[in-house]
């Protein structure tokens, strides 16, 4: 199996980089079981995630990882949790973050099933 | 409510909770303010810019310590944190986009179920832009939420001290409250049509004077 860190390490560049620039090229990463919580808000589905992701009132957004864990799961995916600063454009104090995804392996690669956003601030 | 380590005002202070869709301008409005620019504050564990912002009354000087986000707006709906212990309220909207003035009963109702009965003045911003979206007829919240409504534009700063008039005599307690002396503002960056404008003004003005839409859904008609 492949080392969960590596798997979570050129994930979290590839899914940061493009969210970064061009959100709508998320969708290839999520299916239709796939489960976001942003902010205590639900979504299922790639229709319905990339609905909420797209609608962000922002086009380029800064992402600065500070640190990222990894575990293997049971199902054979990888478990990632990342903590980090992110800059929307138009905005000059950073926001904290922190977000776990769930990866599952599909045909030789990942897809995302489980994807939890929270800011952190009191 | 000061944060930590800014400095503390020698005359009445009152927190004032600025929210309103991102991108409404609330930023912009509150850096109008220089004096207050010069002395903000920003608080990282809870995401805020605290302006200090000071008005010289009839009465004496009074202070708004004014909280605006980073943005977490956003992202979604702001924490408890945010509003806990405001004493006042601005909620902004965009005259030129439907859909930040569709969300103020939103705004409206996470306010309120911190901040009970607090004086809130609701702010149609960019009033300066051509082609407003929202008309003067269309914004009816205020009345039936007992809301003071102004029409500002903050990059002319075009009724910048009317939302703090509002508050300040609502606070002190005195309807005769006024100003005394000019605050210090940034340029005006835009200049707006003031005979437009009076003309929005009357069309409130009659709109105020209409009976209210029924129903308890807030949405423009399309």
């Amino acid at each position: 199996m492949a080392d969960p860190e590596a798997v979570a390490k050129a994930f979290t560049d590839h899914y940061y980089a493009t969210f970064d620039t061009a959100r709508n090229n998320l969708a290839g990463l999520y299916q239709d079981q796939s489960m976001l919580t942003f902010e205590g808000q639900k979504f299922q589905g790639t229709q319905a995630i990339l609905q909420k992701l797209t609608s962000l009132p922002f086009q380029q957004c800064k992402h600065h990882i500070s640190s990222l864990d990894a575990q293997p799961s049971l199902s054979g995916g990888v478990l990632v949790f990342v903590t980090g600063q992110l800059l929307p454009e138009g905005e000059t104090n950073p926001l904290k973050f922190s977000q776990t995804f769930h990866l599952a392996p599909v045909g030789g690669s990942y897809v995302v099933t489980n994807d939890l956003f929270r800011l952190n601030y009191g | 409510m000061a944060l930590p380590g800014q400095a503390t005002a020698d005359c009445p202070s009152f927190k004032l909770v600025l929210v309103g869709d991102g991108g409404t301008g609330k930023t912009t409005f509150v850096k109008r303010h220089l004096t207050g620019e010069f002395e903000k504050k920003y608080e990282p564990t809870i995401g805020v810019e605290v302006h200090p912002l000071d008005f010289t009354t009839n009465r004496g000087k009074i202070r708004f310590y004014c909280w605006d986000t980073a943005g977490q707006e956003k992202f979604g709906g702001l924490r408890d944190g945010y509003y806990i212990h405001g004493q006042c309220a601005i909620i902004m909207f965009d005259v030129t986009s439907r859909l930040t003035y569709k969300n103020v009963p939103t705004w409206h109702r996470d306010l309120c179920r911190v901040c009970e009965n607090i004086p809130i003045v609701l702010c149609g911003n960019k009033v300066d832009v051509k082609n407003r979206q929202v008309k003067p007829k269309q914004v009816t919240f205020h009345r039936k939420k007992n809301l003071q409504y102004h029409e500002i534009s903050a990059k002319s700063n075009y009724n910048y001290e009317k939302p703090f008039l509002y508050l300040a005599r609502k606070l002190v307690g005195d309807p005769n409250l006024h100003f005394v002396e000019q605050v210090a503002l940034a340029p005006p960056e835009v200049q707006i049509d003031l005979q437009q404008q009076q003309e929005y003004e009357k069309q409130l003005q009659e709109a105020a004077n209409m009976p209210l839409p029924d129903g308890d859904d807030d949405d423009i008609a399309e």
